[in-house]
């Protein structure tokens, strides 16, 4: 069985808070998602979220985020859609985290986090506004919580 | 997010706790930087009562480790909440700076 569920909200660093609160309350619905498998789905959506927020909506009347998630038996999918300036993900540079202190940027990590933490991300721009899919799957996590439990 | 200060004999203790996000990580940064404005540039940030940290938190605690290295310091982490450590260890953290399992440890790295 699939569950859809839906929040909108201002595209500020304040709604920050709102969008990791929704996804821990939805994903406490189901019972077999584990706290690492919400801390990255948390972690991509706030590092998505912030993007828009800072660079999407720069110089733009401030706008909104809407995030559709989806949990079905096999996979978490989480929709950001904003109307801000979009992006192109593979145009953005990679941090060099082997770098030592002295040659290291300081930002330029979101997008790799986000990248580490799902399965799979879509960019489209569309009449719709641009969106951003996050895919994380459910099915590789339960294997895993298996075997840790075979193991014990 | 909170935070509170407690110096220690030869180390500055910055007790983070709640999230440290885009919105918050900023006042965290000036936290750090008055504290080694004054003189203490042996800082250890606690975040062991943090429940999330994003690339802003990272940002603002690489910033520090230069600040407090420039002035001739070391900021040292304790941390022991698993997405925290994960947050650290996709960006190589563990390898710019010392992260230990509580407090203590990190206080007595800086000799006692």
């Amino acid at each position: 069985m699939t569950s859809t569920h839906r929040i909108t909200r201002a595209a500020h660093l304040e709604s920050l808070n709102d969008f990791r609160e929704f996804i821990k309350k939805q994903c406490a619905r189901v019972p077999d998602i584990n706290e690492e498998f919400l801390y990255d789905v948390q972690l991509a959506v706030d590092e998505a979220c912030t993007n828009i927020m800072t660079h999407g909506y720069a110089d733009l009347n401030p706008g909104s985020i809407i995030l559709d998630l989806e949990i079905d038996p096999d996979e978490l999918t989480v929709t950001l859609t904003d109307f801000g300036h979009s992006f192109e993900p593979s145009h953005t540079p990679i941090p060099d985290v082997d770098a030592p202190i002295e040659e290291r940027a300081l930002g330029g990590f979101g997008l790799f986090f986000i990248l580490q933490s799902v399965d799979a991300m879509d960019y489209r721009v569309t009449e719709d506004g641009n969106k951003m899919i996050l895919t994380k799957y459910l099915r590789k996590q339960l294997k895993e919580n298996n075997e840790d439990r075979s193991e014990t | 997010m909170k935070t509170e200060v407690k110096h220690d004999k030869n180390s500055t203790i910055v007790v983070v706790s709640g999230t440290v996000d885009a919105l918050t990580a900023p006042e965290l940064a000036t936290v750090l930087a008055e504290q080694v404005a004054d003189g203490h540039v042996n800082l250890i940030v606690n975040l062991v009562a943090v429940e999330f940290m994003s690339s802003a938190g990272l940002r603002t605690l690489l910033g520090a480790v230069k600040d407090s290295r420039s002035h001739g310091g070391d900021l040292r982490i304790a941390s022991t909440n698993p997405g925290i450590e994960k947050v650290l260890k996709m960006s190589g953290f563990h390898t710019i700076a010392k992260v230990f399992a509580s407090q203590d440890e990190a206080i007595s790295s800086f000799g006692s």
